[in-house]
């Protein structure tokens, strides 16, 4: 595979030796720092572009063969106007491909516009940031558990570039741990961990001198084949997040079997590259963490969490090595009023795309923590917007692709529009916040109370309808007539206990004025509240009069006629007693009588009244309970 | 105009409380529904009372359900 990297670049390097300049730039001083301390190759490069020519130039081309070119994630070139340290208010600009013509094949060219054309001796510095994946390969190809994983990085020495370089030179950082062989040319300088080649002075266009390292790298590869992530939003307060994770160990595969004693006992010796614990930085404040797999919870996991960040450490049922596969789970909740906002009569989800799991951290016990990144070679963000939102736009700081969806939820009538966001070969430099905008009003939220309310009011209708229905089969069967007449018993019954009960509270209050009299004295008022009484219970006993004669003609009714009509009497009885205290008590008082004097007089019509009294509310019990 | 974070129109802390409440009052009217279908005949009956007890008994037992919902973690 080595070899056939470098034929690749031999036919390159013939191609690209007979190609004319094209541009009147010059780059007069080239930095290049590669970063190969994580699975992922990032190229930091600083250019100094200087105008030679006599016209103005607003953009520069960028070159990169085609077969990185394919394993690019991500490039960006920033303007690097201040000087040293003072990096100040780097503006990103714009990179676009382009297919500029009588150039060689094999390369793919990008333009980054510039700020402002570039006058005559003019200069302008900028930094290129490029991160490629799968950059590293694992050599040899398979290993044991008890091996190191060795990769391999190819890449040129000089930088390859449309324009001719004055000056320029390559680091190249390793992780620290031992290097296998690196390729030496002039001026190849080794520093600890860090490879320097340069610089090279004078160099013409295209110039190209591949170099190799083999280095031991056993950070674990982690991959996500694919992730998809769901973002849903409840404007009741929250933001669910659920991320499902198919990860496979991308570093060499493993071979020969799988000792779990030599793996727990011999752990500095065996299985450096497995992964053992993955963490996910989760934003903070987030709550109901839960990590689980098809088969359920999988209880290893640690969550920390403080003001800044919430902090998952999950460990896979088993170690992974080479080639290994794990698919999982982990879902939160966020709370709404971090992440949703309101500006100019739209609401918008400023959300971070990257998932949280870019950082990978290897057991502390084996190695000293390192950063790592997955790479996702399949990422889709979900974002389940609620019922009835409009106008949606997405503003994403890179392309993706993206579409609609609809998804059907709780309490959904015409499901929830979903916003998909699918970006391959997805790396930590994608880790940038999103928009996304919509339209959404705050009656929108009473959807789902009102299906509730609806599902249950739907409940009593159902309840009414049966109660109201009539459901016998035949109209005129005895026993159908008998129940509607006794139907009609109990309602004239139940009419028949109201007048009573009304004829009592009368009485109560006939009472109540006796007592008022005793108490203030005033014979008038007494006077006229027992006409008005007298009248109210001369209704009561007009209305009472329908209802007897219906119970008496009702055949029905024979049973408890005799009681009702006891009832009755009773009740009049109670009401004469009554009426003839009263009359006492006011008459004794007109002609200014003592109290005993009148207590004496209607002690025995009390005694009377009170077992009569009792005899009547027995009586109503009685009738209550048919 | 400067960004304005969106919140709950009511507190998270408050749904399990709401939820108590709520669905105490939906099934105690309810309850005096059922009463009411169960003790009238049906000459007595009057269709209006039946139906506004149930239709307060649903806002009560709707509520309820919802903020029951919300505070177990169902964000609806």
């Amino acid at each position: 595979m080595k070899i056939g990297v470098r034929l690749d670049v031999l036919v390159l390097t013939i191609a690209l030796l007979s190609v004319p300049v094209l541009s009147d730039l010059i780059l007069s001083k080239v930095d290049r720092r590669i970063d190969l301390t994580s699975q992922i190759a990032r190229i930091t490069s600083t250019l100094k572009v200087e105008n030679a020519g006599n016209d103005l130039v607003s953009e520069v081309l960028l070159t990169i063969p085609d077969n990185q070119a394919k394993n690019l994630a991500y490039l960006t070139a920033t303007s690097n106007e201040g000087k040293g340290k003072v990096k100040a208010s780097a503006v990103s600009l714009p990179v676009e491909v382009v297919h500029p013509k009588g150039m060689p094949p094999a390369l793919t060219f990008y333009s980054v516009s510039l700020p402002k054309g570039l006058g005559k001796g003019e200069t302008f510095t900028l930094d290129v940031l490029a991160v490629f994946t799968h950059a590293l390969q694992p050599f040899p190809e398979e290993i044991t558990q008890a091996n190191i994983q060795l990769v391999v990085f190819s890449d040129t020495a000089h930088f390859l570039s449309p324009y001719t370089v004055k000056v320029q030179s390559l680091i190249v950082k390793l992780p620290e741990a031992r290097i296998e062989s690196y390729t030496k040319i002039e001026n190849t300088k080794i520093h600890g961990s860090e490879i320097k080649y340069g610089p090279y002075e004078n160099l013409p266009p295209f110039s190209y001198s591949p170099i190799g390292v083999h280095f031991e790298a056993n950070q674990p590869f982690v991959v996500a084949q694919e992730l998809v992530r769901e973002i849903e939003i409840s404007h009741w307060g929250n933001v669910q997040v659920t991320e499902h994770y198919n990860l496979v160990h991308g570093g060499a595969r493993s071979k020969g079997e799988f000792s779990r004693l030599d793996y727990q006992s011999r752990r500095y010796v065996g299985g450096a590259s497995a992964v053992r614990t993955l963490v996910a930085k989760l934003p903070p404040r987030a709550h109901s963490v839960y990590y689980r797999d098809e088969i359920g919870n999988i209880s290893t996991s640690n969550l920390w969490s403080d003001s800044k960040k919430t902090e998952l450490e999950i460990e896979p049922r088993y170690p992974m090595f080479g080639g290994w596969r794990t698919a999982f789970t982990i879902g939160y909740g966020l709370p709404l009023q971090d992440f949703l906002f309101q500006a100019e009569g739209k609401r918008y989800l400023d959300f971070s795309f990257g998932c949280p799991m870019n950082e990978v951290v290897i057991d502390t016990l084996i190695v000293k923590a390192s950063c790592l990144g997955i790479i996702s070679l399949q990422y889709i963000v979900h974002v389940v917007l609620p019922e009835g939102s409009t106008d949606i736009s997405v503003s994403v700081p890179f392309p993706v692709k993206q579409w609609q969806e609809t998804k059907f939820s709780h309490l959904d009538v015409i499901g929830r529009p979903v916003i998909a966001l699918e970006k391959t070969n997805a790396v930590p430099e994608h880790d940038q916040h999103f928009q996304v905008y919509y339209k959404f009003s705050n009656l929108s939220m009473l959807r789902e109370p009102l299906m509730l309310i609806s599902g249950f009011f739907l409940l009593f209708v159902a309840g009414i309808i049966y109660m109201h229905a009539d459901l016998a089969i035949s109209k005129s069967s005895p026993s159908y007539l008998a129940k509607l007449q006794w139907d009609e018993v109990l309602a004239v019954i139940q009419q028949f206990q109201n007048n009573i009960n009304r004829c009592l509270t009368i009485h109560d209050k006939l009472e109540a004025s006796l007592r008022d009299l005793s108490r203030t004295g005033d014979v008038q008022a007494c006077k006229a509240a027992r006409k008005a009484f007298d009248g109210l219970l001369k209704d009561l006993s007009k209305d009472l009069k329908p209802l007897l004669a219906f119970l008496q003609s009702s055949p029905q009714a024979s049973q408890i006629l005799p009681k009702v009509e006891e009832l009755v009497v009773k009740e009049k009885d109670l009401q004469e007693k009554l009426m003839a205290k009263h009359s006492i008590v006011v008459d004794g008082y007109e002609k200014k009588s003592g109290g005993r004097e009148i207590e004496n007089r209607i002690a025995l019509q009390q005694q009377k009244i009170t077992a009569l009294r009792q005899e009547v509310d027995d009586l109503l019990e009685f009738i209550e309970e048919i | 105009m400067a960004p304005k974070a969106i919140a709950s129109p009511i507190p998270d802390a408050w749904y399990p409380t709401l939820s108590v409440l709520m669905l105490a009052i939906g099934l105690v009217v309810t309850a005096s529904f059922f009463i009411y279908e169960a003790t009238s005949s049906r000459k007595t009956r009057s269709l209006a009372k039946e139906l506004v007890t149930g239709a307060v008994a649903s806002v009560f037992l709707g509520f309820g359900s919802l903020f029951l919902l919300l505070a177990s973690g169902v964000y609806v």
